[in-house]
């Protein structure tokens, strides 16, 4: 398998009140296609910072990254949207969506937009409600956003990182905002979608999150410190064991 | 506690207090500013008379080898009814007797101008600076009345008067505000010059002797006893009393009074912004009410939280407003103050009183909005300020069912979805466009053909002005000079390959009697067109030749109404003419009467005669008759040949002034437009953030949501056009109705609406200011990048 992320060197400096803050120092580390990789480590750490410089929503200070061969940092602004619209999808731990648009409107926005295929309004529809039957929520497709759950909401948020078939989904701790039940729920979605061939980083401070993934990276003070691969889940019988494996792996990381 | 929430409640949300703050402070600028401007407005002609010293009654008397003057003054000194009276001695000019360093006439007027000495002066003129003139040196002078408005005359301009034989060398220091001569419809324009300078004209014999004459400003507790006791004066070139004197102001207060609607419309559009930011920012604030009813903060310290936030910020932006009206105020009076002293003495408690109600209704407002913290529950905090009893359906339209593109629905729907949000923007926009429009009805009708008959006249191919051939026919002893000139003319016109009709309007000055009343009225009379010819107001026109119409205001002076009959002496014989109709119009301030086109007047005994007017018999296309107009100012080696329309706007001189209203409105509309716009688009950034921010995350490019947001204002300005296009021909007639009926017309106008530049150029002017606005606030949304998502509360 060929990587489709790697970076080299990232750094990444916030300034405030006149205070350098080095929140990435020189991180280096490669994703290959069909990878799902758990991002880990303390609060404060720079997880979320790590996943945001990698998908090219914010700007590195020094270093590179390139995604699918393209070097971010020498890609303009409008090219970093396409890349975003087309060939990126993000799961944000808040399930934001755009307030005057309908469940399945906010879902097929991005392919309306994209001008990736030259699919017509009635296919992408048809596409959109066959992500959300696949994720169980086809029924709240007319609802707006304040009518359905937490949990629903955030498979809404799954199916419009999907709509658009992208080659890597970045999630921000996608179940972070969600109860056990529906964050096993969405979880066991975003397996599925590996399984189907995409490429998935997600950030998490959930052992039993991280344990689905296929690697697990550590990350302190802006240091990946050290990496568990865990290789693809088989069945939700192993699941226990690679909890238990993983979270002997993060004490000695020191979690 | 509380101090410390305000204190970074301000810090915070700096930028949504900010533009609160900025529509207060417009607010109370528009409400300050308006309400003085109303009050001024209201009072204007009185406060000008009463500052300037304004008598009850006023005569211009010509000497003229006479001593017609000083028998004026013994006739009022001995009236009864007579309870002071001022005299101003004055010598008479025309336009030909001032002329520039090279020689050349300086100045078009068509009355006869008037010249006062400073300290011989009994009224109290102004100058550009609203102070009284009480000196001013040899060689210099102030003028008024038509200098003002003239583009040929600049202050600092030197001139030379010449008059039989006397020279002066004069500098114009600046323009009077003159309450007597001041309006350019009087005609008259005033020079008021130092003493020693009309010393030296007035010791000239031909001078003194031919153009010297008086203003008497009489003071009566009787006007009617007054006009009676002086009906036999002679040598009068005007006589009025002060309530007609008003009517010559009626294009300055025409202008006032559109400024007067250009008010209120901005105390409405004020007090919407108002209602639409506190709302908003209220709406922004229910997470924090919220989560304060969750931590056990009781209703009143949280509502009384808000009330002090926007206390503050009202009222420094009522101070800053306050102070701004001021210069605000005299922007919108600029062009009615230009000739009139207008103001009134209570501006500063006005102003702080407008100031400090627009604070008051911003704590109504936060009060209203604030009742709903009672309702509210802690859930509030999670729900954003709905909770799931109260959920509000959001989508109106379907991207799955609609043809549009991602920019143009998400526009199209954010503007279907909270209408609400953009109703004040549509008030504004509607309400400049009406303003606009309206007035541009207005000034277009004036400078139409359609107002002819208020100036007593009928439609013909073109007008022409010739004052010296009228003022020789009606020097002439031949009874048939004018019949003569007509001749000459219709002559001229087959010559030159456009045979026509040549007629004109003539004017009588005729005593009229009605019981115990008699005046003398300017009848108007043309052989060449019939009295069924005119428009009248009410009754039948006149038949034969003993019927007779009259404007309202001289059946009103008479007492007498339609039915009746007056005696009206003509060439010496009195005879009986019944009253069959009355008309209204806007020339000799609506004191007018007409003759049956049978009733034997002699020409040449005419005070006057409107323009010569041509009808060819070809009946030429209008391209031609601009064609033939353009030769016949050759041919007569004048530039006062003039189509319906021109000579419209010649005689009633307000389309110029309206139209520079007009400008005036739309720059002011324009410029609010432009900020409303800049403010609402800022307040939608700052209030959609995270969703920018979303949308730039799944891969929205910046100009593409920038276009989205430029694109709501396109649609709320397409739907403000649309409703300003249904409303622009009532609320016109609404309107401009009423202005219309001070200047005479009544019975109503039918406006001259031209539909390209109503309904398509000037929505285009309004989103040529508009739409660059929005795009360039919308602009700011560059700043906002998608890791915000990351970090937005």
């Amino acid at each position: 398998m060929s990587n489709i992320i790697e970076v080299k060197d990232l750094c990444k400096t916030y300034v405030v009140n006149k205070k350098q803050n080095n929140v990435l120092r020189n991180v280096s580390f490669s994703i290959a296609e069909g990878e799902m990789v758990a991002v880990m480590g303390p609060s404060g750490s720079g997880k979320s910072t790590l996943l945001y410089t990698v998908s090219g929503m914010d700007k590195m200070t020094a270093g590179e990254v390139s995604f699918d061969g393209k070097k971010l940092s020498s890609l303009s602004a409008n090219d970093m949207a396409d890349i975003r619209l087309d060939e990126m999808g993000f799961i944000f731990q808040q399930m934001y969506m755009m307030k005057n648009l309908t469940i399945l409107d906010n879902i097929i926005l991005p392919a309306v937009k994209s001008n990736k295929s030259n699919e017509s309004r009635k296919q992408i529809e048809k596409r959109g409600r066959a992500l959300m039957n696949k994720l169980g929520i086809e029924e709240t497709a007319d609802n707006d956003i304040n009518e359905v759950s937490g949990g629903q909401l955030q498979r809404a948020c799954i199916c419009r990182s999907m709509i658009n078939k992208p080659k890597v989904i970045f999630a921000d701790e996608p179940t972070g905002a969600l109860n056990r039940t529906a964050s096993d729920e969405v979880m066991d979605e975003i397996v599925k979608l590996n399984q189907e061939g995409a490429t998935i980083m997600l950030v998490t401070h959930d052992v039993k999150v991280a344990a689905k993934c296929t690697r697990v990276m550590y990350i302190v003070d802006g240091n990946i410190k050290g990496e568990h691969v865990l290789g693809k889940i088989g069945n939700n019988n192993e699941l226990r064991g690679r909890e238990r494996d993983l979270s002997n792996w993060l004490m000695e990381m020191g979690w | 506690m509380f101090l410390r929430i305000l204190k970074k409640d301000l810090k915070r949300k700096k930028t949504m207090n900010v533009i609160l703050l900025l529509f207060v402070i417009l607010a109370t600028m528009f409400a300050a500013s308006s309400m003085n401007n109303m009050i001024t407005i209201y009072g204007g002609i009185d406060y000008f008379f009463d500052k300037a010293g304004m008598a009850d009654y006023v005569f211009i008397i010509e000497n003229s080898n006479g001593d017609a003057a000083q028998k004026a003054e013994d006739v009022l000194t001995d009236s009864e009814s007579v309870t002071g009276v001022n005299r101003e001695n004055i010598v008479f000019i025309n336009s030909n007797n001032l002329k520039d360093e090279d020689g050349n006439k300086y100045c078009d007027f068509e009355g006869i101008g008037i010249i006062t000495g400073v300290s011989d002066a009994k009224l109290n003129y102004y100058d550009r600076n609203d102070e009284i003139i009480t000196e001013i040196p040899e060689g210099h002078f102030y003028a008024g009345g038509e200098f003002r408005t003239s583009s040929d005359v600049h202050i600092g301009d030197t001139i030379i008067l010449e008059l039989k034989g006397t020279t002066l060398e004069l500098t114009l220091d600046g323009y009077i505000k003159d309450a007597l001569l001041g309006t350019p419809l009087m005609g008259n324009p005033r020079l008021l010059m130092s003493d020693n300078d009309v010393s030296k004209l007035l010791a000239n014999d031909d001078i003194r002797n031919k153009h010297d004459g008086a203003i008497f400003y009489v003071s009566s507790d009787d006007v009617k006893a007054l006009q009676r006791d002086t009906i036999g004066l002679s040598g009068v070139v005007f006589g009025f009393d002060v309530s007609t004197l008003r009517l010559t102001y009626m294009i300055e207060m025409l202008t006032a009074g559109l400024m007067m609607v250009v008010s209120i419309c901005l105390i409405l559009i004020s007090f919407t912004m108002l209602s639409f930011t506190i709302k908003f920012t209220m709406t922004e604030d229910f997470r924090e009410i919220g989560v304060m009813k969750a931590v056990g903060i009781k209703n009143r310290p949280i509502r009384g939280l808000y009330l002090i936030k926007y206390l503050c910020i009202s009222v420094v932006g009522a101070v800053i407003g306050y102070i701004l009206a001021i210069p605000f105020g005299k922007l919108l009076l600029k062009n009615a103050s230009e000739s009139m002293l207008l103001g009134n003495d209570d501006q500063v408690l006005i102003g702080i009183l407008s100031a400090v109600g627009v604070v008051l209704v911003i704590l109504g407002f936060c009060y209203f909005c604030t009742r709903r913290i009672k309702k509210m529950s802690p859930i509030d905090a999670v729900r954003n300020g709905e909770t799931g009893e109260r959920y509000n359906r959001r989508s109106i339209l379907r991207l799955t069912k609609s043809k549009l593109g991602s920019n143009a629905f998400m526009a199209a729907n954010d503007v279907a979805s909270k209408p609400g949000q953009y109703v004040s923007m549509t008030v504004t926009f509607v309400a400049c466009l009406i303003l606009i429009t309206m007035l541009a009805n207005a000034a277009n009708t004036l400078m139409s053909d359609k107002l002819l008959y208020l100036i007593g006249t009928t439609e013909s191919d073109v007008y022409y002005d010739s004052t010296d051939l009228i003022m020789d026919a009606m020097g002439s002893d031949d009874e048939d000079a004018f019949e003569n000139i007509m001749t000459d003319i219709e002559k001229t016109l087959a010559d030159n390959g456009m045979p026509g009709k040549v007629h004109a309007e003539l004017q009588f000055s005729l005593p009229v009697e009605f019981g115990d009343e008699r005046m003398t009225v300017l009848m108007q009379q043309s052989k060449a067109t019939h009295a069924s010819d005119y428009v009248y107001y009410e009754g039948t026109a006149p038949e034969y030749p003993n019927e007779v119409a009259f404007t309202p205001q001289i059946l009103d002076s008479l007492g007498a109404e339609i039915g009746d009959t007056v005696i009206i002496e003509i060439g010496g014989e009195k005879n009986e003419y019944i009253i069959t109709a009355s008309f209204v119009a806007m020339n000799q301030l609506g004191r007018l009467g007409r003759l049956h086109e049978d009733v034997p007047t002699i020409d040449n005994e005419a005070g006057s005669a409107f323009a010569f007017q041509i009808d060819f018999d070809d009946d030429p296309s209008d391209k031609v008759i601009a064609e033939r107009i353009e030769k016949l100012k050759e041919i007569f080696g004048s530039d006062k040949v003039y189509t319906g329309a021109e000579y419209v706007d010649v005689c009633t001189n307000s389309a110029s002034a309206l139209s520079s209203v007009k400008d005036l409105v739309l720059v002011i509309a324009l410029v609010i437009s432009a900020l409303i716009t800049i403010l609402m688009e800022r307040s939608f950034i700052s209030k959609e953030t995270t969703e920018i921010a979303l949308m730039k995350a799944i891969g929205f490019k910046t100009r593409s949501i920038c276009a989205q947001h430029t694109l709501r204002f396109a649609i709320v300005l397409l739907i403000s056009s649309v409703i300003a296009s249904l409303l622009c021909i009532p609320v016109t007639k609404l309107v401009c109705d009423r202005i219309f009926a001070v200047m005479g017309a009544v019975a109503g106008i039918d406006y001259d609406i031209r539909p390209v530049e109503v309904f398509v150029v000037y929505p285009l002017i309004l989103a040529a200011v508009v739409i660059p606005a929005a795009f360039l606030t919308s602009l700011y949304m560059r700043t906002i990048n998608s890791e915000s998502m990351g970090n937005i509360e």
